[in-house]
């Protein structure tokens, strides 16, 4: 009888995600523009792929967005929540302005950055340049523009993984912190032997859910530079939305969205094998 | 008693909903029509110039407009799947109309062009446009052109005047430079599309319009050495720094002040820019110049795009209806009193504009920029831009393509190799528009 009581949640469940994720698998073995009706392509839509160089730059750039967001948000999250538990005074303060990022729009943050900081005309960068500091805007150089849109992503992310992380420290038993500081542990004896031992599973659990993130980043890409210039910001969201939306070939889109759900899974088996683990413990 | 006068307030508001339905007399049908984004003013303007007078016309009927935003092509994709959808579909183009008619999504309007005349009342061209296996499914909403906008100010202070040839572009635009200024105003900040302006003025202008006609009929490749030339040019055109530094960090409205301001020479755009000269040229003291785009021989050459199109939904409940308010926008009243008020949008394809008479409030550079078109339409001397001709991927993959060849990521050659693929893989999955035969 108490089976009865996830129906519900697995009636939202069917509709809203297994039918649209089984519609998906069909789709990328067809050809359909989104108008007309489909019809069966085979792997055709894989080939095309892996024949499209574009497919391959956007999959490396979604490696090298997966290693920034690992590292850059994850280390500064870590560096000032540690800051946070270490020096109390004004931690309230500090959380509010490190987090204020993440509950601003996302939309709205991109186009801060975009006019009034990146902008040579209307911009910070536009002032530095009348000062005679000319500064180029990376969105609008291929080699920086991933990194431009991935900066102001930081800007926006981080401050949710260091509350996170504050959070967790928080747990970290409070006499093995005396303990190590009467030993006389630095800071970073502090952090290497007590605090990130201490918060591993979080540390963890974050580390997987960006990787599953990192693949589906879309909203500040095509918001900023719509994959340009000349491809150079691409990622596999956002090539899955120019082929299902400008190009009118859902069919391939469908299999671009198959290629980041299998790093999704990736990520989610991980996820679930830590999960158990830390439940037989 | 609390807690029936909560259940009514309850009721009353769960059928607010309902409330406009209710509003319908018993005799009148509505028609409904899903609009694209439109400023405040401009809703207004759909509000007094359209709506109001069309409903007091028809009293059976009842037209009401939904302002959907810029996806509005996404939602109707969506909506005309699932069997619903406005009554008058605004479409994004012909290449949309193709595969919507394909579909059964939209209804055949032969019947109401024989009944209302629009067979003589439009511009043949734009009819053979929206026709799909010979039936006529869409009625080109705006048509536009791109061309030349320049500094008439800045131009007489320094004895320039208006090029004709590409020769004396390139001879203008290195004076421009050597006197610091950017000859080309142009950005692609918020519209990336903005690239074909440029693909479509250089194929147009330097291959010629006759060789794109050919290329879209499939009688020569996009690979042809003359378009190889056209692109190379704008190469060319881009490592001499014609466009200056900030063209993907420009928006097309602030690359257009710069030709007001004076920090630019010349905007290679279309008419839509029209609607920002009010905003910037009376406030720099300038006055504005327009001429088509020059070309290798002489003549300008104006190449020819559909902003957008209308159509009656197949599914409508009311197709009469949906009729009759294409039959009141294609009038020389509408297309007057719509045009004095915002220019650049309602651009409809009347075969005579004779009687027409636009306010002493608009631009008459404006006002003679159309009629030159309208005569160069219906001449059958016009060229053809990219959003409006080429199929759905081919042009999405031009305005990246062409960023890759100005930023030497490819060749101008293999560029078009590409461009040649997969037009010839979306020709042969039907989805080219209709191309009219040349006069």
């Amino acid at each position: 009888m108490h089976r009865l009581y996830i129906v519900p949640t697995m009636i939202i469940n069917v509709v809203i995600v297994l039918v649209p994720a089984l519609l998906t698998v069909v789709l990328a073995f067809c050809n359909w523009d989104g108008i007309s009706a489909p019809t069966f392509a085979g792997l055709d839509n894989f080939r095309a792929l892996a024949a499209d160089r574009v497919f391959w730059s956007s999959l490396g750039n979604n490696f090298v967005w997966t290693f920034v967001f690992l590292t850059v948000p994850i280390i500064m999250g870590l560096a000032a929540a540690s800051m946070l538990l270490i020096v109390r005074r004004g931690s309230n303060f500090f959380q509010i302005v490190y987090f204020l990022p993440v509950v601003i729009a996302t939309a709205i943050t991109a186009r801060v950055w975009q006019g009034m900081i990146y902008s040579p005309v209307t911009g910070v960068f536009g002032v530095l340049k009348r000062y005679g500091m000319p500064v180029p805007n990376p969105l609008t150089q291929p080699p920086l523009a991933l990194f431009g849109v991935a900066t102001v992503d930081l800007w926006h992310w981080w401050g949710f993984l260091c509350v996170i992380f504050f959070a967790a420290l928080r747990q970290v038993p409070q006499e093995q912190i005396e303990a190590a500081r009467l030993e006389g542990a630095t800071y970073f004896q502090m952090m290497r032997y007590v605090l990130l031992p201490g918060i591993r599973p979080t540390i963890t659990l974050m580390m997987i859910m960006t990787v599953i993130w990192s693949f589906l980043a879309f909203d500040f890409v095509y918001i900023m530079t719509q994959g340009g210039p000349a491809f150079s910001s691409e990622l596999l969201s956002t090539l899955a939305y120019r082929k299902a939306f400008y190009d009118l070939n859902v069919g391939q889109a469908a299999a671009a969205a198959l290629v980041i759900s299998l790093f999704g899974l990736v990520g989610t088996f991980f996820y679930v094998r830590i999960q158990t683990r830390e439940g037989e413990q | 008693m609390q807690r029936r006068t909560i259940l009514k307030a309850g009721l009353g508001l769960a059928s607010l909903p309902l409330l406009p339905r209710l509003a319908y007399s018993a005799d009148q049908k509505p028609v409904a029509f899903w609009y694209e984004s439109a400023s405040p003013e401009n809703q207004d303007n759909l509000e007094t110039l359209l709506v109001d007078p069309f409903n007091a016309a028809h009293p059976e009927e009842l037209l009401s407009i939904d302002f959907r935003g810029s996806d509005l092509d996404k939602q109707l994709r969506v909506a005309m799947l699932s069997g619903t959808g406005p009554d008058v579909v605004f479409t994004a183009g012909p290449s949309y109309v193709a595969a919507m008619a394909q579909a059964g999504q939209l209804l055949s309007l032969d019947d109401y062009a024989k009944k209302y005349g629009w067979n003589e009342r439009l511009l043949p061209l734009f009819l053979d446009l929206g026709r799909y296996q010979g039936k006529l499914y869409a009625l080109a909403k705006t048509y536009e052109t791109l061309g030349l906008f320049y500094n008439k100010t800045l131009f007489a202070k320094n004895n320039w005047k208006a090029p004709t040839t590409i020769a004396e572009l390139e001879a203008l635009a290195d004076e421009m430079k050597g006197k610091g200024l950017v000859p080309f105003g142009a950005g692609n900040a918020d519209w990336r599309p903005a690239n074909e302006w440029h693909v479509s003025i250089a194929m147009n202008s330097i291959a010629g319009p006759e060789t794109v006609h050919k290329a879209l009929t499939g009688a020569i490749q996009w690979t042809d050495p003359a378009f190889v030339a056209a692109i190379d040019k704008l190469a060319e055109w881009w490592d001499k720094g014609y466009y200056g530094d900030n063209y993907f960090s420009l928006t097309s409205e602030q690359a257009f002040a710069q030709i007001a301001t004076g920090q630019a020479g010349m905007a290679p755009t279309g008419t839509w820019s029209f609607t920002n000269v009010k905003p910037y040229f009376p406030d720099n003291n300038a006055e504005p110049g327009f001429v088509g785009f020059p070309s290798a021989s002489g003549d300008p050459i104006f190449p020819l795009g559909i902003g957008s199109t209308l159509s009656v939904n197949a599914k409508s409940e009311n197709p009469d209806g949906a009729a009759a308010v294409l039959d009141y926008m294609f009038q020389d009243d509408f297309y007057t009193k719509m045009n004095s008020a915002w220019q650049g949008e309602w651009n409809l394809p009347l075969a005579d504009l004779s009687k027409v008479q636009l306010s002493d409030k608009v631009l008459p550079l404006y006002t003679e920029a159309m009629k030159e078109l309208s005569a160069a339409v219906g001449a059958g001397k016009y060229g053809y831009t990219t959003w409006t001709f080429l199929p759905p991927a081919t042009d999405t993959y031009l305005v990246s393509g062409m960023e890759e060849v100005w930023l030497k990521k490819t060749s101008s050659a293999d560029f078009l190799k590409k461009l040649d693929d997969t037009f010839k893989q979306e020709k042969d999955a039907g989805k080219v528009p209709a191309i009219p035969a040349r006069a």
